[in-house]
C-alpha cells in the first residue's frame, strides 16, 4: 500500500482558545490535485501551516509522506509558495537567479557547495517559467507577474513531489496564469507531482484541479467539481443560487 | 610628516589592520541584520556589554570574560522575545538595551564605585588597540567567513523569507541563533577596540550604502565589506592629516559614502 | 466570543509560556539580590556624626575639611568613589543632601559648572555655600608657549587649582571661613587645625621645590587630561598632556605621534597615566617607545579601595612626588 502524500485525521487547531480548524480528516494520494477553497479566515493557510509543521495541532494527526511534520526530513520533496503579500520584502537585494537557487537549499547537505547539477536545475526552472531573460534583475524591480514566476520557479526547482501553492495567481496577468496552469497540468499529469493549490476563486479552479476541498473551519465538501455542483452540503452552505452561479460560470468558461 | 613615517607607528598599523577586520565583521553581519530589521542590535548589545562589564567588575573578575557569555545569552534572549512576546526586533532590542544600561548604572551605584570608571569601557579607542585584540579580530573574522561560506544558502533563505526557509527544511532557529551569537561576539570585541559609536555605525551604514547600489545579494555583501574597510583605512589617514578624532572621522566617511551611493542610485 | 473571554485567554496564554516568565522571574530575583548586598553600604563616604553637616564635591575638599573640623562635623563626599568627576551630574539624592546641609563646599564654577544651575533650586535658609576658588588666580588651559600649536586661545579655564600647593592653602582658608561662619563657638579649634594642616601643605610644597631643584629633565608627559599645569607652573616645569578637555574626548593620531616624538626628542623614558580611567593612551605610548608607565594622581576623586585604605590628599601628593622624581630623573 503506498503511503499517502498527505493525510489528516481529526485535525484541529485553536488559537487563543478560538477554533480555527475542527475535525479535519482527508487523504491525498500521489498524483492528486486539490483546490483548497473557502472564504477568508476559513483556515486554509492554517491547514497548510499545520501540514508543514509550522504549528502543532491542538488535536488530531497530520502526516506528510507518512511522517509527523516535526520528524520529516526530505524537504526537497516539497515545493512551497507562500502567500505573496505576507512573505515578500520587495526591496530585497537579490537577483532572480539567487532567489530561484534558494529553492535548492532543501537538497543541501553540509558542507557541500552548489555544484554543476544545481546550476543546471536552476537554469531549467527559470526556462520553464520563462524568466531567463530577467535572471540577473533584482527581484524587487520586477512586475508582480514576473516576481510570482520567479517564486514559482523557486518552488519547483528541487523537482518536488508535493507542490503547495498559496494563492499563486493573484496579481498575475491572464497569460501568465494560463501558462502557469498548463505547467501544473504537465507536472501533475506527466510527473505525478501532487498539488495543493489554495485559492479563493472557487469557480475557475474546478477547471484544473481534480478535487475540491471546501473549507470553512471544517470540511464542508471534498470531492470532484461535478459532485460539488450537485452536492446537497454545498447547497445548504451556499444557498442553491450561489452554487448554481459558480457552476454555471464554470460551464460557461468551459464552453 | 610624510605617510611613511605615519605608517611606521605601531598604533597606526594595529588600527589599520584590526580596524579593517572589525569593519569586515560588522559590515557583513550588518547586511543580514539590516534586512531582518535588527539594525539596532549592535547598539542594544553594546549597552548590554556595558551592563555585563559592570557585573564583571562587581564580582571582581575580568570584565571581558564575564561580558562575552552574558551578551551572547542576551542576544538569544532578544530572539526569544521576538518569537514569544510577538515583538518586532526593534522593541525587543530596546528592552535588552535599557536593561543593560540600567543594570550597569545600578551595579555601579550599589558597588559604591569601581576601580576604573565604568563609562570608559564604552569608549574603546581605535588608536589604542593591543596585539591580542588584533589577533582576536582576525580569528573572529575567519570564523565569520567560514560560517557564511558553509551556511550561505541557509542564511540567505532565512533572511529572505523565514517561512519558506522552514518549508525547505532549514533549521531557522539554529541559523538565527548563529547570526545573533556572532553579532554578540563581534559587538563585545569591537566595543572594546573601537567603542560603541563605531560599532553601531559599522554595523548599519556600510550595508545600507551597499543596498543603494546592489545588483545581487553577493555583491551587496562585498560592497558593504569594502565600504566598511575603506572608511576605516581612509578615516585613519584623514584623521591624521586633518588632526581630527579618528572614530568620528570614520563614521562621517561612512555617511559620505552613503550619500554618494544614494545620489548615484537616484540619478541612475 | 466575547472580548472578556479573549482577554482571559490572552492571560492564560502568557502564563502558559512559562519560559519567558521564569526568565523574567529569575532576572528579578537576581537584581533584588544584588540590591540587597548594597543595603547598609554607604556609597557616600562620611565622617563623624556630630553637629555640623557638610557636603563637599571633590576629594581634596573633603580631605581638607575633615582635617579642619575633626569630630565636630559630618563631612560627606558627594562624588562616589571611583566616579570620574568631569562626567558627574548630581542625582536628586545629591540635591537633597546639599539642601539639607549646613555647608556646601565646591571647587569653583569651572570644575563644577553644574553648581550654578542647582543654586537656584536650593531653598535652604541655613545653607552656607563656599566657592573655594575665591581669591585664586585661574589659568587658561594652555601649554607652554614653546608649544604654540596647541595653545588653546579660546580661553578655556583650567579648573585644577588644588594641585598647586599654595592654592591648596588658600582653599583651606576659604573652607575655614565658611566653617567658622556656621560654628563660631569652636573657631579657635578650627583655626588651630587649619594652621596645622597648612603647615603640612607648606612642608610638602617645600619638599617639592627641593626635589625639583636638581632634576635632569624639566618636562613631563602625561597620557591623561590636562590637569597638572598649576603644579608644573609652580615649580617651573613643562607639562604636556594627551587630552585637552575632559577624558572623553579622543586624542587625534597626530597628537599621539607628537607625544611619541617629544619623548624621543627630549630623551624621556617615562610616561604618566592618570587615575580612575583605563590608561589606554599611556599604554600605547609606553608600548611603542619603551617608556615606563608611572601614575600621576590628579586627586579629583579616589577609588573605593583607596578610600577604604584611608588615603589622604597629602599621601597622594607624596606618591606623585615620588613618581615625578623618578620620571624627571632628580637626585
Amino acid at each position: 500500500m503506498s503511503v499517502e502524500v498527505v493525510s489528516a485525521d481529526g485535525l484541529a487547531f485553536q488559537y487563543n482558545a478560538v477554533d480555527v480548524l475542527t475535525d479535519i480528516s482527508f487523504d491525498l494520494s500521489e498524483g492528486g490535485y486539490i483546490g483548497l477553497v473557502g472564504p477568508n479566515g476559513s483556515g486554509k493557510t492554517t491547514l497548510i501551516k499545520l501540514l508543514l509543521g509550522f504549528y502543532k495541532p491542538t488535536n488530531g494527526i497530520v502526516k506528510l509522506f507518512g511522517f509527523d511534520p516535526a520528524d520529516f526530513q526530505d524537504w526537497h520533496k516539497i515545493g512551497y509558495l507562500p502567500q505573496k503579500i505576507v512573505s515578500f520584502n520587495p526591496n530585497f537585494p537579490a537577483t532572480v537567479k539567487e532567489i530561484v537557487a534558494l529553492g535548492l537549499v532543501s537538497r543541501k547537505k553540509l558542507p557541500k557547495r552548489p555544484g554543476r547539477a544545481d546550476k543546471l536545475a536552476v537554469g531549467h526552472a527559470m526556462e520553464l517559467m520563462d524568466i531567463m531573460d530577467i535572471k540577473n534583475e533584482l527581484i524587487g524591480e520586477l512586475s508582480g507577474g514576473q516576481q510570482q514566476r520567479a517564486l514559482i520557479a523557486k518552488a519547483i526547482v528541487s523537482e518536488p513531489e508535493l507542490l503547495i501553492l498559496d494563492e499563486p495567481t493573484t496579481a498575475v496577468d491572464p497569460e501568465t496564469r494560463e501558462k502557469f496552469f498548463s505547467l501544473l497540468k504537465e507536472l501533475n499529469g506527466q510527473k505525478r507531482v501532487t498539488i495543493i493549490i489554495i485559492t479563493h476563486d472557487t469557480g475557475t479552479i474546478g477547471k484544473y484541479a481534480s478535487k475540491l476541498l471546501y473549507l470553512d473551519k471544517k470540511i464542508i465538501f471534498y470531492g470532484s467539481f461535478e459532485a460539488f455542483c450537485v452536492s446537497s452540503e454545498m447547497s445548504d452552505y451556499f444557498g442553491e443560487y450561489s452554487q448554481h452561479l459558480i457552476c454555471h460560470r464554470h460551464d460557461t468558461a468551459n464552453n | 610628516m610624510d605617510i611613511l613615517d605615519f605608517l611606521s607607528h605601531g598604533f597606526v598599523q594595529k588600527a589599520l589592520i584590526a580596524g579593517s577586520f572589525i569593519a569586515v565583521l560588522c559590515s557583513t553581519l550588518g547586511v543580514f541584520l539590516v534586512l531582518r530589521r535588527l539594525s539596532l542590535i549592535g547598539d542594544g548589545l553594546a549597552h548590554v556589554t556595558f551592563g555585563s562589564i559592570a557585573v564583571g567588575l562587581f564580582f571582581k573578575s575580568s570584565p571581558v570574560y564575564v561580558a562575552v557569555p552574558i551578551v551572547m545569552l542576551s542576544s538569544l534572549g532578544i530572539l526569544k522575545l521576538v518569537e514569544k512576546a510577538r515583538l518586532y526586533g526593534d522593541a525587543a532590542i530596546g528592552i535588552a538595551s535599557s536593561l543593560g544600561i540600567a543594570a550597569g548604572v545600578l551595579l555601579a551605584s550599589v558597588a559604591g564605585g569601581f576601580n576604573v570608571d565604568l563609562f570608559s569601557y564604552l569608549f574603546g579607542n581605535i588608536l589604542s588597540i593591543s596585539i591580542e585584540e588584533v589577533i582576536a579580530s582576525i580569528v573572529l573574522s575567519i570564523i565569520l567567513i567560514t560560517v557564511i561560506f558553509l551556511f550561505y544558502q541557509e542564511l540567505l533563505s532565512v533572511t529572505f523569507d523565514e517561512e519558506s526557509a522552514k518549508a525547505s527544511g532549514v533549521n531557522t532557529k539554529k541559523i538565527n541563533s548563529i547570526l545573533v551569537l556572532l553579532t554578540a561576539l563581534t559587538v563585545v570585541l569591537a566595543m572594546k577596540m573601537v567603542g560603541i559609536m563605531l560599532v553601531s555605525a559599522l554595523l548599519i551604514i556600510p550595508s545600507v550604502t551597499a543596498l543603494q547600489m546592489a545588483r545581487s545579494f553577493k555583491s551587496t555583501m562585498f560592497i558593504a565589506a569594502i565600504t566598511g574597510v575603506l572608511s576605516v583605512l581612509l578615516g585613519i589617514c584623514i584623521s591624521f592629516a586633518a588632526d581630527l578624532p579618528t572614530g568620528a572621522t570614520i563614521v562621517l566617511l561612512n555617511i559620505l559614502f552613503f550619500i554618494a551611493a544614494f545620489i548615484y542610485k537616484t540619478l541612475r | 466570543m466575547s472580548e472578556k473571554q479573549g482577554n482571559v485567554n490572552m492571560i492564560k496564554d502568557i502564563l502558559k509560556s512559562r519560559n519567558l516568565l521564569s526568565y523574567l522571574l529569575v532576572l528579578a530575583l537576581f537584581l533584588t539580590m544584588i540590591s540587597m548586598t548594597g543595603c547598609g553600604k554607604k556609597d557616600h563616604p562620611t565622617t563623624g556624626q556630630k553637629k555640623l553637616n557638610i557636603v563637599t564635591t571633590l576629594f581634596p575638599l573633603y580631605d581638607f575639611t575633615r582635617n579642619i573640623v575633626g569630630d565636630n562635623a559630618q563631612v560627606t563626599l558627594l562624588l562616589p568613589p571611583g566616579m570620574e568627576p568631569h562626567s558627574f551630574e548630581p542625582k536628586p539624592g545629591d540635591m537633597l543632601r546639599i539642601n539639607n546641609a549646613d555647608l556646601f563646599i565646591y571647587t569653583g564654577k569651572f570644575m563644577e559648572p553644574w553648581v550654578e544651575g542647582i543654586l537656584k533650586g536650593l531653598d535652604s535658609k541655613k545653607l552656607v555655600i563656599v566657592d573655594t576658588s575665591r581669591g585664586i588666580t585661574l589659568n587658561e588651559e594652555k601649554e607652554d608657549e614653546k608649544d604654540q600649536d596647541h595653545a588653546h586661545g579660546h580661553g578655556k579655564t583650567d579648573p585644577h587649582i588644588w594641585l598647586d600647593l599654595s592654592n591648596a592653602q588658600k582653599i583651606v582658608d576659604n573652607i575655614l571661613e565658611g566653617v567658622i561662619q556656621k560654628d563660631v563657638a569652636n573657631r579657635d579649634y578650627y583655626s588651630k587645625n587649619a594652621e596645622t594642616y597648612k603647615v603640612n601643605l607648606n612642608g610638602m610644597d617645600a619638599k617639592y621645590r627641593e626635589t625639583f631643584s636638581t632634576c635632569k629633565r624639566r618636562i613631563f608627559i602625561h597620557g591623561g587630561h590636562f590637569a597638572f599645569n598649576y603644579l608644573a607652573k609652580r615649580y617651573n616645569l613643562q607639562y604636556i598632556a594627551a587630552y585637552h578637555g575632559s577624558p572623553d574626548a579622543e586624542p587625534t593620531p597626530k597628537r599621539l605621534i607628537e607625544l611619541k616624538n617629544m619623548l624621543k626628542q627630549y630623551d624621556i623614558k617615562y610616561i604618566y597615566y592618570e587615575e580612575l580611567i583605563l590608561p589606554r593612551v599611556s599604554e600605547v605610548i609606553s608600548r611603542e617607545t619603551g617608556a615606563t608607565m608611572l601614575k600621576l594622581h590628579g586627586a579629583h576623586n579616589v577609588s573605593k579601595e583607596d578610600m577604604d585604605k584611608g588615603i589622604t590628599f597629602l599621601s597622594l601628593m607624596e606618591e606623585n612626588l615620588k613618581n615625578l622624581k623618578v620620571g624627571l630623573e632628580c637626585q
